[in-house]
């Protein structure tokens, strides 16, 4: 039974909160809405914003590294015209010499490029000439540990052969005694007499691609890459060594794609991930050197998401706390105030609304309230007039004394006097006068215990002076009853009813009137032993036959609802009988 | 509103940049200069393969030590060890290196701090005496000696043979003798004697060490030029052999290894550490055999033994010192079965003294026709004249290349010498 209570209760409460529940799903609904934008937008801001602040700092270190790569291409370009205009490697390399003059221009030539090579005492370079006579000089091989006949039939000689005029820059790979592949960066320069136009042979300025690699490697970083790539794609030297030697066709794509785009900078996806791309043309070696940037790696290690998230979560929770009490406060005078309104009936619209909260819910309080107010003063004018117009029925009924009453106790004395039972009729007379003395008057006017059994003992005396003593009237009334107050005559009915309904078969018996006050009601009963009732559905008053015997016009059923009128619902009359065992007459009423 | 807002957003983004990236660089400054040592050294044949070598040896020692082992060209080493240590930064320095006996005092002389004294490490009786010198300073040893450079005269037999000579023919010769084969054997086979580099003038000092003499007085500081009898002859030899037309231009240490592995030569004199070079030709085998090296014509006091290069190992006075001097004194110091395997790996012979003990140093060679090269070389070394190789070898040596070449064209012997030492008192005071 409680559970079911309560298992209702939920809902109804939900019911009685629907608007704040709406309000709060939609302002989180809202909230979640602007946090997750805000958050997704700075990520995006923030990226964009570190994207191209990285971008300018690594075109700065990639111009940077342009200007190193310049460096030394011009330091090659000095040397090789050094070597170009010397006439001893031309005479070396094209003179035919006997083995005296050979020793004496072999001395010459490794003088001389033992001078140019001093020139670039920076780099762990070899330094070769190689004549197309087969004669070949070397600074030093271990740079570049080619044989000269390897050397001979290399692409890079064929190449250069092939753009006698330009110094050109290309890659070699071979394997070192550990099967370890190494790449070499070549650059070479056909040696040719610029006037006729002859070529007698080639020089080369070989380094090992690590030690190129090394004007560079210092600003590359953990996901900031270079390489270096020429006109077909092919790398030729990167700080990622895997990557040397390939031909990647993309890169080329990225190349147009750079030239076009206005910041300098693409982001696209290469090997796998997301990457910042940067391009600077080296026209000396006419390749171009890509700054690679792990978007991942520069970006959003740098952006902590997962701060942001966490703030944007803080600063949601926060604004959920916010929503909810404002909205709860916002909602609950409105919520009460509907809560009061529905429970208004429980209490029989007696308690007024509580006035507070906002402006709107104040006024509807009040108007409420003084609706309520005057919805009371016309139930209570109703309920005024009802009244009003009842007592002047019961008064009405009260104060007639029903003739046939009067007719015949009059008769009866007047058989008394002529039998000469003067003493007899003058008491009964005496009963008369004392009965009609307290009943005409006020219907409403109470009396006290005691003289309602004065007159309840008068009329019973009457009665058993027209029929006889074969009823007897006991009164048990409790002394400290003697002066609560009663309406008038409502005891009178029962014993009438008593007298002339309850020993119609049995030959007489007994009534009792009893008068005690159990807690704070006052009890009166009038119990018979007579011949009860068949039917007797409990607490039901029995439909009276209206006899002329009646004293007034106020029935049994007049009295209950006259203590119901006066004392209210509580109170009133109840009855119980048996059949042959009697009846009994109960009433209720507060004692005062 | 927009700067604002992103002036918020990025002081938020740069604050979490900042407690982001601390923790992720902790644990790389301890621990390195202790866990590897670098070496540098020359020549991947023989100083490079030795050290490989050694490394393998020294794993049974310390297998956590990881010995990095990087091939330069000698003048770069010089060059770079010069570089730093006159600058006084030991950034980028090795922490052993090998440096040439010719040039060793010119860098303990110049930087005796920034080498780690091996007096406690090695025991310098056990090394050949010669060694010695070159490696110390002061009567402390700074350097654990390596290989020696004896030399003798490796000669094509076969060639020989056409030649109508035999090995007993050529064994303790001199040079006037030399040519005279050498005519024959050119005679016979169309072949010349040997590859020559103009630069280099190792056949000279290999001449004039014979003799007893060098480049510098016994000071090892002035240098000994004009009037150097012995220097003199070897340039006179020297002309003689170009005159002959026995030598083969090289222009480098490939072409002349190609001399001789193309069978272009019929004699290498040198030193004995171009043995796996010459065994590198498998297809050569049995057709060489070592002689003794000629001596000087008109010296009394030539002897058929002498020394060219020979190298010796040093340990840097920076950190990681006690690891390469523990590497060092544990293999090249001290290790008489490493020693074997380096003879028998690469035909290396060093200088240490137990070792030719050794089964090794006493087996015979099939390419060498059964020669017991080893020995031979051996007995040679005790024979090698002590000299004073001072500190200005190779600067006197440029300034003696141009000199020669001006001899070899006809300028006056005496006058070439004379400017020569002019040249040399200019320079090297």
């Amino acid at each position: 039974m409680k559970d079911g209570m309560h298992m209702r209760m939920l809902p109804e409460r939900l019911r009685q909160t629907r608007m704040f529940t709406k309000l709060f799903v939609f302002a989180v609904f809202m909230i979640v809405t602007v946090s997750i934008t805000i958050t997704w937008t700075t990520i995006k801001m923030s990226e964009r914003f570190f994207i191209e602040k990285f971008s300018i700092v690594n075109s700065r270190v990639i111009a940077q590294m342009k200007e190193h790569f310049e460096g030394y291409s011009n330091e090659i370009a000095v040397a090789s015209q050094n070597l170009l205009l010397s006439r001893t490697i031309r005479e070396g390399l094209t003179e035919k010499q006997n083995n005296l003059q050979k020793m004496s221009s072999y001395f010459n030539m490794s003088q001389q490029l033992k001078r140019v090579r001093s020139n670039l005492d920076n780099y762990d370079m070899s330094i070769f000439v190689m004549g197309k006579n087969g004669i070949g000089h070397t600074t030093e091989r271990i740079y570049w540990p080619i044989s000269d006949e390897e050397l001979i039939t290399s692409p890079i000689t064929q190449k250069t052969y092939a753009e006698p005029k330009k110094l050109m820059y290309q890659l070699d790979t071979r394997k070192d005694d550990d099967g370890k592949m190494n790449h070499y960066i070549v650059a070479s320069l056909a040696l040719m007499d610029r006037i006729s136009g002859d070529i007698y042979g080639t020089m080369y300025f070989a380094l090992n691609e690590k030690e190129f690699r090394k004007s560079y490697v210092p600003y590359t970083t953990k996901g900031s890459n270079v390489f270096i790539v020429d006109k077909k794609g092919e790398v030729l030297s990167s700080n990622m060594p895997s990557l040397i030697g390939k031909r990647d066709a993309r890169v080329l794509n990225y190349v147009k794609k750079i030239e076009n785009s206005k910041d300098g900078y693409i982001v696209e996806n290469f090997m796998g991930k997301e990457q910042i791309i940067l391009m600077q043309y080296l026209p000396s070696y006419d390749m171009y050197l890509f700054n690679i940037l792990d978007k991942k790696a520069a970006v959003e290690d740098v952006i902590d998401k997962r701060a942001i998230v966490l703030i944007c979560l803080g600063i949601f929770l926060a604004a959920l706390i916010i929503v909810f009490l404002g909205t709860k406060e916002m909602t609950n005078s409105l919520t009460k105030l509907v809560r009061q309104i529905s429970s208004a009936p429980k209490h029989g619209f007696h308690q007024p609304i509580e006035v507070n909260g906002t402006y709107e819910t104040k006024q509807l309080g009040e108007a409420f309230n003084s609706m309520f107010d005057e919805l009371h003063r016309y139930v209570d004018e109703l309920v005024d007039a009802q009244k009003q117009r009842r007592t002047a029925e019961l008064a009405a009924l009260q104060q007639q004394i029903n003739p046939h009453f009067l007719y015949n106790t009059l008769t009866s004395i007047k058989f008394m006097v002529r039998q000469g039972n003067v003493e007899e009729s003058e008491i009964t007379l005496n009963s008369f006068i004392s009965l009609l003395q307290n009943t005409i008057g006020n219907v409403s006017e109470t009396i006290s215990v005691r003289e309602e059994m004065e007159n309840l003992k008068h009329y019973v005396l009457i009665n058993q002076k027209r029929y006889g003593e074969r009823i007897k009237v006991n009164y048990l009334i409790s002394p400290d009853c003697q002066e609560y107050k009663i309406p008038k005559l409502i005891l009178q009915p029962f014993i009438e009813n008593s007298f002339f309904h309850a020993f119609n078969q049995k030959p007489g018996g007994y009534v009792h009137v009893m008068v005690w006050k159990e807690n704070e009601d006052l009890i009166c009963e009038v119990l018979d032993d007579g011949d009860g009732m068949e039917d007797s559905s409990a607490g039901r008053l029995p439909q009276t036959k209206r006899k002329h015997q009646l004293f007034s016009g106020i029935g049994v059923k007049n009295v209950h609802e006259r203590i119901q009128l006066i004392y209210g619902e509580e109170y009133g009359v109840t009855v119980s009988s048996e059949a042959g065992e009697g009846t009994r007459i109960r009433i209720s009423m507060p004692a005062a | 509103m927009k700067k604002m807002l992103s002036l918020l957003l990025v002081s938020i983004l740069l604050l979490s940049a900042c407690s982001g990236s601390k923790s992720k660089d902790a644990s790389t400054s301890s621990g390195k200069d202790t866990k590897e040592i670098t070496v540098w050294a020359w020549d991947p044949n023989f100083n490079i393969k030795a050290l490989n070598l050694a490394k393998d040896a020294y794993k049974s020692e310390n297998p956590d030590l990881n010995v990095k082992v990087v091939e330069n060209a000698q003048a770069d080493i010089v060059q770079k060890l010069n570089t730093s240590l006159s600058s006084g930064t030991t950034k980028g320095l090795p922490n052993a290196v090998l440096i040439e006996d010719y040039r060793a005092q010119s860098f303990l002389q110049a930087y005796p701090d920034m080498f780690y004294e091996m007096t406690d490490k090695i025991k310098a009786d056990d090394f050949a005496a010669y060694k010695i010198p070159p490696t110390s300073l002061d009567g402390k040893n700074y350097g654990v000696p390596f290989d020696t450079g004896v030399t003798g005269l490796y000669i094509r037999t076969d060639y020989l043979e056409k030649a109508g000579l035999k090995v007993s023919d050529v064994q303790d010769m001199d040079w006037n003798k030399y040519i005279e084969v050498g005519k024959k054997i050119k005679k016979a086979t169309g072949k010349v004697m040997l590859t020559q580099d103009p630069k280099d003038l190792g056949l000279i000092r290999m001449m004039i060490q014979s003799s007893g003499s060098w480049y510098l007085k016994e000071d090892g500081k002035t240098p000994d030029l004009a009037g150097n009898e012995a220097l003199k002859e070897a340039f006179k030899t020297y002309k003689a052999i170009l005159d002959a037309d026995l030598v083969k231009p090289a222009s480098d240490w490939s072409q002349f290894v190609g001399g001789f592995n193309s069978g272009d030569v019929a004699t290498v004199p040198t030193g004995n550490w171009i043995t796996p070079s010459v065994k590198a030709e498998a297809s050569q085998s049995g057709k060489w055999a070592v002689v003794s090296m000629p001596r000087q014509s008109d010296n009394p006091k030539s002897v058929n033994a002498s020394n060219l290069g020979g190298s010796s190992w040093y340990v840097l006075n920076i950190p990681g010192k006690e690891k390469a001097a523990d590497f060092l004194a544990k293999t090249f110091g001290s290790n008489v079965d490493f020693y074997q395997t380096l003879n028998k790996e690469i035909g290396a012979i060093g200088t240490y003294k137990p070792a030719a003990e050794g089964g090794a140093y006493k087996a015979s060679d099939d390419f060498f026709g059964g020669q017991k090269v080893v020995s031979d070389f051996a007995s040679w070394t005790e024979k090698i004249p002590q000299v004073n190789y001072g500190l200005h070898t190779y600067a006197i040596e440029d300034i003696l290349a141009v000199e020669m070449q001006n001899y070899l064209k006809g300028k006056n012997l005496d006058k070439a010498l004379e400017d020569a030492q002019a040249q040399a008192e200019a320079q090297i005071k």
